[in-house]
């Protein structure tokens, strides 16, 4: 198996699905001619041309509302937001147009939006935020956030054969940070299976995409506490059995968050745990997460706001000793 | 053993806060004390280090018994450390309730959720485990180590209990998943003192009072119980959120006044009727028990005044602040267990009244309603039904049903 990076995974799976199926074809702000912001499309346009690779105006309203008529005449679109911050603009088209069309009419709407998101790198408050959480309030739509190369092309391949709008996170500092033995071929990862990081006794840390690694990372060596690491993979639908599950082996559970606290995953899960395990709790749940703010442009500053691998060896560390 | 009240006339101890060694301040909850009225706590007369613990839990003294010294601080440096050798908790009486054990600072931290329900199914008592968290929580973890090492499941248990329970069901994975099938469950650890049964646990001290004092009420009186229906309806339409149970309280009240005979008190022979209204309300503690806080002089009090009593008693008692004097002198008893749903019940008397209602739940019925000409319809109302017992040394059916006929007037035309 070949050793990929998190953005050459997600490029792979895309590639897989276009050469394997003709209805799939992407659209977005420079990711023709340029081959992307990130060069996830590098080479695209050579390979499946223009009808199938579309540079697109500034715009993402038009380009979600485009992808969102092509998917209900039978088509596979996968729009990319150059940056996950602006899919604001095509909230309109997503929320109340590609969410609800299933539900009014019974159209299916197979198309996968990307969005590269999160911070670490200085982008400031409009390069850097993780916005999974407004799309959780969206039924409709499902939402998923890889953190391995294996996974972002499982789940990419999954985003895309799947008949409702899909909301692909692929956070920015993983892009050529996180690598991985990937599968050849295609292959899914289902939606709304949550993936076991590390197993461990003592504790659990639930988190997703890029804070699996600082999860991992701040847990690999903790006193010799034996920490469990759960990847969410999917946000929306996301995996309570699992939730449930290791919550119920460990009885102590931090979630991990990059998004910022209030009404995010992380508390959405807490509420769970709250109202479906609360006799297998052997203390608070307790949330590693981004204070209320946007991401500073200021390197330290964007450190002290972004959970780092301290925060959460601090909040471990606090609740084993509960 | 402190005077809790003028009639208090020995107390037990429940629980000791501190053991011997611990550093106490003025103030401070040191022992837990049980009197024939209400379990309270008693706070240190004065600070220093407590010396020499000298009735141990369980036992009953005479009020005025010294019950422990407390060295003052200034000479209390080095006598500590070897009075700590008899832990007080150990003297506990079996069963005990199941709390957290209790630490330095005399406030035991709060016992986590799944450390409850462990401890509940393997009927376990918490102040036997060696908390390791925080303050000296019992963690889960303390649990399962406890759980692993305990006697019965050595090997030495009898073969029938080895095979019941295998050691790899004590794994993380859920060990406590389900019950040690009643054959299989050994003798408890702790329970060497000699337990009736596997299994079973000793009467809290609450609970034996409460049973002492039902049986003795059920030997005295002549037990007999007088049902009237009564429509709600007018009460109903002003009470909005608020409880039936000032409402009731404030319309027998007023029949009381009524008929001073069922506010009375029979002791041997001796029938005092009594003019003040001392109103006894139920209260609920849960599976603890219950208590009977009084309001003296209830019939003074506005039904504004009467709810807000009601409400105090009802928070202080669940809080176990009580003082001994609010839970004696009662002239009769109103106890409210229709707001669990039952509808029907046959209360035993609150020793030495003549009578105590029951206020039961609240039931819309068809009932037959007659207008001003004199025709009748059938209506939905909010009915109950309103069960007195009473003793016939005291008084007769009549007097009963004629109490309870004002009671039922003064609900129906409630002004308010």
């Amino acid at each position: 198996m070949p050793e990929l990076t998190y953005l050459q995974a997600i490029s792979d799976g895309l590639r897989e699905e276009m050469r394997a199926d003709d209805s799939v074809f992407c659209l977005g702000e420079d990711i023709g001619a340029f081959g992307g912001a990130f060069k996830v499309t590098d080479g695209f346009i050579e390979e499946f041309g223009v009808d199938r690779v579309w540079d697109t105006p500034l715009a993402e309203n038009a380009i979600i509302g485009t992808a969102v008529g092509a998917a209900v005449e039978g088509l596979r679109p996968v729009c990319e937001m150059q940056f996950a911050d602006f899919i604001s603009c095509g909230f309109d088209q997503l929320v109340n147009v590609a969410a609800k069309l299933h539900y009014r009419q019974g159209l299916s709407v197979p198309m996968t939006v990307r969005l590269p998101s999160g911070g670490g790198f200085s982008g400031g408050p409009f390069h850097s935020q993780n916005p999974e959480a407004w799309f959780l309030q969206a039924p409709g739509l499902k939402v998923v956030a890889p953190s391995s190369p294996g996974d972002a092309k499982g789940l990419m391949a999954a985003a895309i054969r799947d008949p409702n709008p899909v909301l692909f996170m692929e956070h920015k500092h993983l892009y050529r940070r996180s690598k991985g033995e990937v599968p050849e071929g295609r292959y899914e990862t289902p939606l709304g299976e949550a993936r076991l990081a590390r197993a461990g006794e003592d504790l659990t840390v639930i988190t997703y995409g890029a804070m699996v690694l600082t999860a991992l990372e701040a847990t690999e060596d903790l006193e010799g506490a034996s920490i469990e690491v759960l990847d969410l993979r999917s946000l929306c639908p996301y995996d309570r059995e699992a939730v449930l599950a290791s919550v119920r082996k460990t009885s102590k559970v931090v979630l991990v968050q990059e998004a910022t606290r209030s009404c995010g995953v992380a508390a959405e899960i807490a509420a769970l745990i709250a109202e479906e395990a609360f006799e297998d709790l052997d203390g608070p749940v307790v949330r590693v997460t981004a204070p209320d703010v946007p991401i500073p442009f200021s390197p330290p500053l964007e450190r002290a706001v972004l959970p780092q691998v301290e925060d959460v060896r601090d909040a471990c560390r606090e609740l084993l000793a509960y | 053993m402190p005077q809790m009240g003028v009639s208090v006339a020995e107390g037990t101890i429940v629980e000791w806060k501190k053991q011997p060694g611990d550093a106490v301040e003025a103030d401070e909850p040191i022992v837990e004390i049980s009197t024939d009225k209400v379990e309270t706590e008693v706070p240190a007369p004065g600070g220093g280090r407590l010396k020499e613990v000298l009735v141990e839990a369980g036992e009953t003294v005479d009020v005025g018994t010294v019950l422990a010294t407390i060295e003052p601080a200034a000479v209390a440096v080095e006598a500590a450390a070897p009075a700590r050798e008899a832990p007080v908790r150990e003297e506990r009486p079996a069963g005990g309730d199941g709390g957290a054990p209790e630490r330095g600072d005399g406030r035991a931290p709060p016992v986590t959720p799944v450390v409850r329900r462990m401890a509940e199914e393997h009927d376990l008592d918490l102040s036997q485990i060696e908390g390791s968290g925080r303050r000296g929580r019992v963690t889960k973890r303390d649990v399962l180590a406890y759980l692993r090492e305990r006697p019965d499941a050595a090997p030495e248990a009898p073969p029938a209990a080895e095979e019941a329970a295998p050691e790899p069901a004590l794994h993380m994975e859920s060990p406590y998943r389900e019950e040690v099938p009643a054959e299989a469950a050994a003798p408890e650890p702790a329970a060497a003192a000699a337990p009736p049964s596997p299994g079973g646990r000793e009467l809290s001290v609450m609970r034996k009072r409460i049973a002492e004092h039902m049986l003795r009420s059920l030997r005295t009186a002549a037990h007999c119980t007088t049902i009237v229906e009564a429509d709600m309806g007018r009460i109903e339409a002003v009470r909005g959120r608020r409880s039936y149970l000032p409402f009731v309280a404030r319309a027998t009240i007023a029949a009381l006044r009524e008929h001073p005979s069922l506010n009375s008190t029979l002791e041997g022979e001796l029938l005092t009727v009594h003019e003040e209204v001392h109103l006894g309300i139920a209260v609920s503690l849960g599976e603890e028990g219950l208590i009977v806080p009084v309001i003296r002089n209830a019939h003074e009090l506005s039904h504004e005044g009467l709810a807000t009593r009601i409400k105090d008693l009802a928070e202080r008692a669940r809080g176990k602040r009580l003082t001994p004097d609010e839970v004696v002198g009662g002239t009769f008893t109103i106890t409210n267990p229709g707001a669990y749903g039952a509808v029907l019940a046959t209360p035993i008397i609150n020793q030495p009244q003549v009578a105590i209602l029951d206020l039961e739940a609240v039931v819309k019925r068809p009932v037959v309603v007659t207008d001003a000409d004199g025709r009748d319809s059938i209506a939905i109302r909010p009915m109950t039904y309103l069960c007195m017992s009473w003793d016939h040394r005291a008084l007769d059916g009549a007097l009963a049903a004629q109490f309870l006929s004002t009671l039922k007037r003064r609900i129906e035309d409630w002004q308010g």
